[in-house]
């Protein structure tokens, strides 16, 4: 009985989250609120970053930058993804540069985002090319696990090789491509506050920053608070248009 | 030479690795009928099939008859894309046609196999047998000249598959174009082909061609000659009878 009360669907985290705010609050009392605040103590400061607006106006530009940056990955990814993925000369050229694009730290990008293009659009370009790398992988995985036997079908049907690419290509890789955009928003708010942190003093990683300084640990959390809130909510809001998108026929 | 209203095997050779599938191999039939291929499993019948649609091509040898035709298919498989519905999925292989012409056709080709109701659902809300006959309405909707069938009631249950084989003959009847049907049940092959062609195992080569000039649909399978037939291809198939018998 207790353990399918525990597995209801909506208690279970609920329960989990109540044991975590415990178990923090437990900690608190040991050490200096510099240290570690108590979850009360994040909450007012959260509370009164909102209040004073600091939270939208910080919060604004991060997921403004956030998008961007998402947003033109997902524009040059896919198409760079169907194309890898189509054609053998192209995945050649272009797969070493993927891995490149993959393997090099975020670090790295940044400072030389830094040097290249100017302090104000490092958080935007930091963004694109840390997800740029996620999107066409999961693009050309599509690709790779389309069904061989409908391609089949759609040659000796003599389809046209755009139909192909749109109408039995593009809804296999659907899957396969919301993979690579929730891969790409859980790395796209780590990168834009991390970027923010070093190169802006506007956006959720310049109010760390500031906070940092100022010995705000409270903030600080309260900040990663929202961070996370804001990393929750478009992973959720990403499954739901995958379901939509895909309980239809699947 | 064979003339072109002949669909043949000129002396095909193929082979996948160290296996030769077809060695030596020719037929020839009148274009407009139905040719029945039938063989033991994995005798090389869908390599047949995929000679004939250019999905492979022939090691030495060539295929008459067959340029310039437009071909359709129904695969041992249905290969229905799911995220389409019944009337996008016959759609999908239609081109060349306005909005309103496609529709007409669909429409027609869902009636006549009993979907028209279920025009609008996905392929997942479909039973085995509704799958199978929208595979069928696909190929009949397709303009073409010469229809594959690869063994397409493999799966399905005596009554259906007897169901989908007067389905086939009717579709023949109004419209009588060449049909290459890929079985290996006796009783289908004698429902529905003017020839067939007996086909042994790998290296496949023909047993026997019989010809039968009674149309399809109005066969009666448990009068003669249809029993002496039935006995014969068995015969031949269980490596029994004698070549070349009809």
């Amino acid at each position: 009985m207790k353990n399918s009360f525990l597995k209801s669907k909506h208690i279970a985290p609920l329960f989990s989250l109540v044991l975590f705010l415990a178990v923090w609050q437990f900690i608190s009392g040991f050490y200096n609120p510099v240290i570690v605040p108590s979850p009360i103590e994040t909450w007012h400061s959260f509370f009164s970053l909102a209040v004073s607006g600091l939270l939208w106006e910080q919060g604004r530009q991060t997921i403004i930058r956030g998008f961007a940056g998402f947003g033109l990955a997902v524009l040059a990814g896919t198409p760079l993804g169907f194309l890898i993925g189509l054609n053998q000369t192209a995945a050649s050229l272009f797969q070493p540069l993927v891995v490149v694009l993959q393997v090099t730290p975020l670090i790295s990008w940044l400072l030389l985002a830094m040097i290249w293009i100017g302090f104000s659009r490092v958080p935007l370009f930091v963004v694109f090319i840390t997800t740029l790398p996620l999107i066409i992988i999961n693009t050309i995985q599509g690709i790779k696990s389309v069904d061989l036997q409908l391609l089949q079908m759609a040659g000796v049907f003599r389809v046209d090789k755009l139909r192909i690419i749109r109408e039995v290509y593009f809804p296999q890789v659907i899957p396969y491509l919301f993979a690579g955009l929730a891969a790409a928003l859980g790395t796209t708010w780590r990168a834009v506050a991390m970027a923010e942190l070093l190169s802006v003093n506007q956006g959720v990683g310049a109010g760390m920053a500031v906070a940092r300084t100022n010995l705000e640990t409270a903030a600080l959390f309260a900040w990663t608070i929202f961070l996370i809130i804001l990393g929750l909510l478009t992973d959720r809001l990403l499954s739901y248009l995958s379901r939509q998108k895909l309980n239809q026929w699947k | 030479m064979i003339p072109l209203d002949y669909i043949g095997f000129n002396h095909v050779y193929k082979s996948f690795g160290q296996t030769s599938v077809l060695d030596d191999f020719s037929f020839s039939v009148p274009a407009g009928r139905i040719i029945c291929l039938i063989g033991p499993s994995g005798c090389g019948k869908t390599t047949i099939l995929n000679l004939l649609t250019g999905l492979e091509q022939p090691d030495r040898g060539y295929i008459s008859g067959t340029a310039n035709l437009r071909i359709s298919c129904v695969f041992q498989e249905t290969r229905l894309l799911p995220w389409k519905t019944v009337s996008e999925n016959i759609s999908f292989v239609l081109q060349d046609l306005t909005m309103l012409q496609r529709q007409k056709l669909i429409d027609l080709h869902l009636k006549a196999m009993g979907l028209y109701e279920y025009r609008n659902s996905y392929p997942k809300t479909l039973s085995g047998g509704m799958k199978q006959r929208l595979a069928l309405c696909r190929a009949f909707a397709f303009p073409h000249d010469l229809l594959l069938l690869d063994e397409p009631f493999k799966s399905l249950d005596v009554p259906l598959r007897m169901e989908l084989v007067q389905q086939v003959a009717g579709m023949w009847i109004k419209n009588p174009r060449t049909i290459v049907f890929v079985t290996h049940d006796i009783l289908d092959a004698l429902l529905l082909g003017h020839f067939i062609l007996v086909l042994s195992a790998k290296p496949t080569t023909t047993l026997d061609t019989l010809e039968i000039n009674i149309p399809p649909g109005e066969r009666v399978i448990a009068e003669e000659p249809f029993p002496a037939y039935y006995n014969h291809i068995l015969a031949l198939l269980e490596g029994r009878g004698e070549h070349e018998h009809a």
